[in-house]
This record gives structure tokens, sequence and C-alpha cells, in this order.
């Protein structure tokens, strides 16, 4: 085993690591938990920065360890689980960094910070997994890890947030451990393919058994990608602390569902395998029902974390849309969706607990005038919805054209309306926000107002939104320049599509 | 001046007053707004023709001065330096600090918007434009100006949503997508009345075309003065350069679809020219002078689209033409039109006063003799659709002004004749 089959593991250990260690510091050691916070974002970050160079110049890392006869844990890093495992180093800093200054003087926070790294640590692990079963136990790991972040505060509504989600996710488990074990005794394999699948060699007499096994792992992934009806979870869990909410909508559990998706048409099935199955077209149908969905909800929703939920539910389904729609360019627009939605969700979370927290604002109801109180955490929020509206040159607005160019070349224009529709469902519910803050007089007194000094809030929570937004709108701006997430996400395409 | 300095000024006309629509930085300069025109006044005077490409920007975009954008961007420069001196925020108040930044965001929208070579960076800059205008339509905080943001804004959305899946159609047909390229390409696409319209209604709804002309009736009417005299020079005047640049004119014979479009533009002219002489007062009448003018224009698009070569002949004159039209619209909107802004009420100097007076009184007359001459056309076209209109509206209890309830009737009216006329057409 050489240094290269060494680098998967150690990605995961820079979180695991630091995790256990905090898990048995004493609350006042403050200093000494911080460092080891930033540290382990940092190592994961200089790790992943090499595998993406050694991967982009066509070196392969690979770490493989028996787990039981016949089944292995594998550790792989190619250009799909590298994007994902990018997207989750970056934004795991960020929101530790927030979470730093989110929690300053709060109890618990040893615990809190353990089970956060031990968070990352599954869904990097659900990233680099080289097999179906890799995936599993790093997907079951993530659920048990973040269930005690969800009920962190400890509040009846909070414990029972913690129980529904735990109902849902264990629920999504025990379909996809199904769909597994089945899949399994008609292949005898489960290792993740990369270009067509494993699924090839086998008859038409398993066809109607695949069709089954297809929807039971999209039902399982689909109950952390929240895809309507199995996103009941996910705006209840919005009384978890804000850096959970943004862990939750764009750094690992959504994203770790939606990821799921992605790797079983792709990795498993196969686009075309999937395609010739007809199981791609309800896949398709399901996430044009879900956006739909969840931007109506949010129409309705005054608590603006509810709001940014169901805007989740909605947005989190074009990537299982571009994978549906079987086609390299739709490809490109649901994978890359992947880090833009990431980053734009991250931001507008950040906002929502910089006027939580600051202000004591949690409806939009309450928002009138917040843009002259707090300025550069609405300018970051102005980005981000605009973004999730998808209004260029915000990274949205990149997502949108690959899916809709996309479906335009699979030839599947009712795509293109869907996306319509939901823009202007999302201008909808993005739009009068943004009015309120801006544009309102202030209704006099904020509900719970935190002073700062002359600065419009702590340094520790400003920060990190307006670093998302700018990444959001380099996004999209700098979209052509090399490494960009557009780039990244082409070169999956090309990968899965034009690859003998 | 080398062509790299011209081209530095080139990204500069657009990068500037993005840069100064950073409250923090605005709030330091003296004059930001008449700073922020400078790179694009001093562009319009240099001459030659420039062109810079940027491959890592957006899809890769690029920014041409040419002779036809030379009229554009000095019309531009002209209307949003006539703008910045009316408009005189004191800089120590939040309201006039967000007015600012809108001010310089609509500028950079509608300065990158003349200056981009591409689709892309068209409907990029004029999002931005859109966006930001809609900060300064709303400035003075009251009903009306509420009500004239709300029914822009969602002009607006409509229009760009039917802009972006233009764009997706056009991005299917071509890989480049700058405009000559665009044009060539739709042309002979198997989607090009499909691209036609939607790129049609698209800005006709930005450009407040009739009878997408509420959003400009009610701004005009609410907006603040500064702001009345940029409508006609940047929403108005940008959609018709958009049209100009998105539409493939000249390029084939768009048979019914271009008879449809002078159809509109005929309509919306008779239609505008009647409520300019029957009803206009002397605020909403730059707004019907507008929607007057666009009709006119998009006869003239319509013409292009039927005749080819008739369009290739003449295409030079939209820009100058847009530009005029801008122009006179901004003076019309500054003479009578328009509230004063909020904040420092604008004094008028007292000449000014005369000649609005005068211009009001000329007009007064002219409606008053037009609309006795009218009065017994009126009362025939009311005789049949309103009254049935009316009983409609009694039976379901809708009690609605007498005003509103005239003017839709006027409106369903041309519609139907329209729609005869197109029927006759069609035959």
């Amino acid at each position: 085993m050489n240094w290269n089959s060494w680098l998967p593991l150690l990605v995961i250990l820079s979180s695991l690591l630091p995790g256990l260690i905090i898990f048995g510091l004493a609350e006042k050691r403050v200093r000494l938990r911080i460092m080891l916070n930033l540290l382990g974002a940092v190592a994961k970050i200089g790790l992943v920065g090499w595998m993406l160079w050694g991967v982009y110049n066509g070196i392969h890392y690979e770490m493989r360890l028996a787990l039981l006869p016949g089944l292995e844990l594998v550790l792989r890093a190619g250009p799909l689980s590298l994007f994902f495992v990018t997207l989750s180093a970056l934004l795991w800093l960020v929101t530790t960094a927030y979470a730093i200054g989110y929690l300053e003087e709060s109890p618990n926070r040893s615990r809190f910070f353990g089970f956060f790294s031990l968070c990352v640590t599954a869904t990097v692990g659900v990233a680099l997994s080289g097999n179906l079963i890799t995936f599993l136990l790093f997907y079951e790991l993530l659920t048990l890890a973040t269930y005690p972040l969800v009920v962190h505060r400890g509040t009846e509504a909070a414990r029972h947030a913690g129980r529904t989600y735990l109902t849902y996710t264990v629920f999504g488990g025990a379909l996809l451990l199904l769909g597994t074990v089945w899949l399994y005794t008609l292949t005898g394999t489960l290792e993740f393919a990369p270009q067509g699948g494993f699924l090839d060699g086998l008859g038409d007499e398993h066809r109607p058994a695949l069709v089954i096994i297809f929807a039971l792992l999209i039902a399982g992934f689909g109950v952390k990608a929240a895809l309507v009806p199995f996103h009941g979870w996910l705006p209840q869990a919005m009384v978890a602390p804000a850096p959970v909410s943004a862990l939750l909508h764009a750094v690992a559990v959504v994203k770790a569902g939606a990821f799921g998706i992605v790797r079983v048409v792709y990795d498993v099935f196969g686009v075309e395998f999937a395609a010739g199955l007809g199981v791609l077209g309800p896949l398709a149908w399901l996430a044009a029902v879900t956006i739909i969905y969840g931007s109506l909800r949010a129409l309705f929703q005054d608590d603006l974390k509810r709001r940014l939920a169901f805007s989740t539910v909605s947005q989190v389904s074009y990537i299982a849309l571009g994978v549906a729609i079987a086609g390299p360019i739709a490809t490109i627009g649901g994978v890359v969706h992947l880090v833009h939605q990431g980053l734009m969700k991250i931001t507008l979370f950040f906002c929502a607990g910089n006027l939580a927290e600051t202000l004591g604002i949690h409806k939009v109801s309450e928002m009138n005038g917040v843009g002259r109180r707090m300025p550069w955490t609405m300018a970051a929020f102005t980005i981000g919805a605009f973004g999730m509206i998808g209004a260029p040159p915000v990274a949205g607005f990149v997502t949108k054209w690959y899916l809709g160019l996309g479906a335009l070349e699979a030839g599947q224009a009712w795509v293109v309306l869907v996306l319509a529709g939901s823009s202007l469902l999302n201008a909808a519910y993005f739009l009068p926000i943004l009015h309120r803050a801006w544009f309102r007089e202030p209704s006099g007194v904020w509900p719970e107002e935190r002073d700062f000094g002359r600065k419009e809030t702590a340094w520790m929570l400003l920060l990190p939104p307006l670093l998302t937004a700018a990444m959001a709108l380099a996004a999209g701006l700098l979209v052509m320049l090399p490494f960009s997430p557009l780039e990244w996400a082409k070169l999956i395409s090309a990968r899965e599509f034009y690859q003998p | 001046m080398n062509t790299e300095t011209y081209a530095v000024l080139l990204l500069m006309v657009v990068a500037w007053p993005l840069l100064l629509a950073i409250p923090a930085l605005h709030f330091r300069l003296p004059w930001p707004r008449y700073l922020a025109i400078i790179p694009a006044a001093l562009l319009t005077m240099l001459p030659g023709e420039v062109s810079l490409e940027l491959p890592w920007l957006l899809f890769g975009t690029g920014f041409a001065m040419e002779g036809e954008s030379r009229w554009i961007l000095a019309m531009s420069v002209a209307i949003w330096f006539a703008a910045a001196a009316i408009m005189r925020p004191s800089k120590y108040d939040f309201v006039d600090q967000r007015t600012t930044t809108f001010f310089l965001l609509t500028m950079a929208g509608s300065l990158g918007a003349v200056l981009t070579s591409d689709l892309v960076g068209f409907f990029c800059f004029a999002t931005l434009m859109g966006y930001g205008f809609y900060g300064l339509l709303i400035q003075n905080v009251d009903e009306a100006a509420r009500r004239a943001g709300r029914f822009y804004l969602i002009f607006l959305i409509v229009a760009d949503l039917l802009l972006f899946e233009a764009l997706l159609l056009a991005a299917f047909v071509t890989d480049d997508l700058r405009f000559a390229v665009v044009h060539e390409a739709m042309a002979g696409a198997s989607s090009a009345q499909f691209y036609l319209w939607m790129v049609f209604i698209s800005f006709a709804l930005k450009a407040g075309v009739w009878p997408a002309h509420l959003w400009l009736t009610v701004a005009f009417s609410s907006a603040g003065r500064s702001t009345a005299l940029l409508l006609g020079g940047v929403p108005v005047a940008m959609a018709l350069l958009g049209a100009v640049r998105w539409l493939p004119i000249g390029e084939q014979d768009f048979g019914v679809s271009a008879l449809i479009v002078q159809g509109l533009g005929v309509v919306a002219v008779l239609y505008a020219v009647l409520k300019i002489f029957t009803r206009a007062s002397g605020e909403s009448l730059p707004a019907w002078a507008a929607v007057a003018a666009t009709g006119l224009f998009v006869v003239a698009l319509g013409g292009g689209l039927a005749h080819p070569a008739l369009w290739q002949q003449y295409e030079f004159f939209a820009y100058p033409f847009i530009a005029l039209l801008a122009i006179l619209l901004a003076t019309l909107a500054y003479l009578v039109g328009g509230t004063s802004d909020t904040k420092l009420p604008v004094v008028v100097p007292q000449r000014t006063d005369v000649v609005t007076q005068w211009t009001v009184r000329c007009i007064a007359t002219i409606q008053q003799w037009i609309k006795e001459r009218l009065s017994g056309i009126q009362s025939h076209l009311h005789t049949s659709w309103l009254k049935s209109t009316s009983r409609c509206q009694q039976i379901v209890g809708r009690q609605k002004p007498r005003a509103l309830r005239n003017e839709w009737g006027v409106r369903i009216t041309f519609f139907v004749l329209l729609g005869l006329a197109m029927a006759w057409l069609a035959e």
C-alpha cells in the first residue's frame, strides 16, 4: 500500500480525530477546542487540494480494507467524489468558524463540536465511498451523528424535530439496506462502476426486480434529499441552531441524499441502463413535482428558516432532475448544483442566524427595514436570494442554464417550463423579503437586540456569509476559469458520457 | 491612445460604477454619481472602434465600442449626467445612500448592456439594470410608488423569464452567442418563430409597448423627477436596443408574425395618440408619448421582419432613433412629468416653469380640440362594448371606477379590431 492509498483515509481522519479529542475536552478548554477544530478543517482542505491536483492529472487514490468475506470497505477519490469532498471541506471550515461565533458562551459546546466533526467525517466518507456498502455505513453514521445536533437545544420542539428526523432517516436507511442486499444477491458485487454502472450483465428476467430496487434506493436516498413525499423532517429540523441548519442544508445531510441519487444513477445502474429500464422518467417527474411543491410551500411561510427549508426541498431536486434528464449537459447542471446550492443556501442560513442572534428576528414579517441595521448581512442575503432565483451572474443562473439547455438537448422541453415556474415562485418568495429589508421603514424596536457597538454583529458571524456570498457570485461570474465548479462538473459529465 | 488603454477604459465603463455602488466607497467620495459616468463620457469622445474579449467572464463575454453603440452610449451619458444633476441626495441618510447605490447599479447595468457584444452579457446587464431601477422607482416610499414598483417588478420578472427561455433556444441552436452570429443562426432555425415571439414579448414588456404599457404609465406618474427622466433613457431605450440586437431582423421574411408585430405597433401609436389628446394629464403625458414612440419603433421592427432587404438598408437609423427618443422622453419627463424627489425637492428654474406652463397649455388646447372632435367616435365605441362590460360588472357586484371601466373598454375594443385586422390579413 503506497502513500496515495492512504490519502482518502487521512482525509477522513482529519476530522474524525479532532472530533474524538473534542468529545473528551472540558467545556472551559475553549482555545484548544477552537484550535483543534480549525486545524482539522485546514488540514482537510490541504489534503483535498492535494488529491484534486492528483485526480486532475490522472493519479488514482484508492484504499481497500476487508470488512466481511466478499465485502470490502473501499475509499476511492474520483472526480465526482472529490467534487463533493471539496464542497464539504470548504464549507466545513466556514461553518466551523461561524459556529464558534454563534455558540460563544452557550453550554455543551464540546458535545456540539464533537458531533459536528463526526458529521463531516461521515459526509466525506459518503463522498469517498467506492462501493455501496461503504456508502451505506457512512450514510447511517451521518444519521446518527446529526441527530444530537438537531436536538442540541434540548427544548421540546427540538426533541420532537429530532424524533421526526430519526424516524424518517431510519426508515430511509431501512429501504436503502433492503435495496442494497437485494442488489447484492443479484449481482454479487456492490462496487461502484463509473461509466455505465455494474448491472449490464443482468438479463431481462431481472428487470422487474431492478425497477423495484431502483425505487427502494431512490426512496432511501430521497428521504435525506427531501424528495416529496419524504421531505417532512426537513422543515421541522429548523429548530436546530443556525450552523446545524447550514450543515443540514448545504454541507452534509441533504447533499448526501442527492449525492446518493447521483451515485445510484451513474455508478450503480448507469445512465443508459437506467434509461432502458424506464426509471429515469418517473424520477424526473418526481423531481419536478418536488421543485414546484417546495416553492409553493415556501411561499406561505412566515418563519424565515422554514421558508428557507422549503426552498431547499425545491432546490435540491434540481440535482435529481439534472441526473434524470440523462444527457451530458443536464448532468453538468445537476452535478454543479451540488456546489452552487450549497454556497447559496449556506449564505442564506448564516444570514438568518445573524438576524436571529443579533436582533432576535425569526419571521419574515419582522424584517422591515433590517437592511439599515444590518446592511452587510442583508447584502449577502440578497446575493444568495438572487442566486436562488437564478438571476445572473450568481451561481444559480449557471445551474438553470445547463439544466435548461440539457433538457432541450434531451428533447424534454417541459423541464424548461418547470425551471421557469420555479424561478417565478422563487422570485415570489424571496423578493418580498428583500423588499421588506431594504425598502420598508423599521417598525421601531427589534425583538431581541444585542449590542455589538459600532459593528452590525460579531465578526465571526459576519465574515462567513460574506465569504460564501462572494464565492456564490464568483462561481457564476468566473464560471469558465479552470477548477471552477462548472469546469469540474464538465469533467465528471465527460467521464460519464464520453469515455469508453 | 493605444488599444490596451482603450480596452481598459471600455471595461471601466461598467466596473467603475459597480465599484462605486458599494456604500462604504461612495460614502467617502465626493460626487460619486458624476465620477461614475466619467469613463463612459471619455469613451464616447474617443474616436475609433475597439473590442474586448473576456473568455473567463460568464460564458465568455465581450465588450465592443462601435459606431452603433456610440449613439446609445452618448445618449446614456447625457441622461445619466442629467439625472445625477437633478438627484442631490445627502450622503448622511440611509435612504439617500441606498438611492445612490441603486442609481450606480442601474447605471452599470445600462452602460454594460450598451457595450456588451453577446446575448448572455446583455441579459446579465439588463437584469442588473432592471432590478436596480426598481430601487430607484420606489425611492419615494409611498403607496403610489409601491404600486408602480409592484407592476414594474412583475413585468420585469416575466420578461426576464421569457428572455432566459429565448436565450436557451439560441444557445441550443448556436454555441457562439454574439449578436451577429445569433441573428444568422436563428433565422434558419426551426424554432425561429418561437424565438421571435419570446424575444419580442419580453422586450415589449420591458419597454412598455402597448398593451404591456401599464407599468410605464403608473411609473411615470409616481416616480420622482430624476427617475422619470431615466425612465425613457434606461428601461425603455435599453429594451428597444435589446429588441434590435436580439431579434433576427433583416435575415428572413417572418410572414404573418411580422404583420402582427406591425399591427401591434400601429394600434399602439393610435391608442397612445388617442390617450394623449383625450385623457393624458401633465404627469402621464411622457408615458403616453413613450407608448406612441415605442409603437412607432415596433412598426419599424415589424417592417424589418417583413422586408429583410429594407432593414439591412436602413438598420443604422434604429440607433440614432433610440437615442433621440430617449433624449426627447427625458426632456418631456423633466418638463411636465414626475413628482419632485422626496428628500430634496428640486427647485425648478423660473425659465423652465414658463416652458412647462406653455407646454401644458398648448397640449391642453390641443386636447380640448381633439376631445370635441372625437367625442362622437368615442360615444359610438362605448355603445356596445362598454354597456355590456358595465352590465357584467354590475351583475358580479364589482363597482369599479368609471374611468377604469372606460379604459378597459377601449382596450378590449382595440384588441377586437386588431384581431379582425389580423384575421383579414391572414385570409
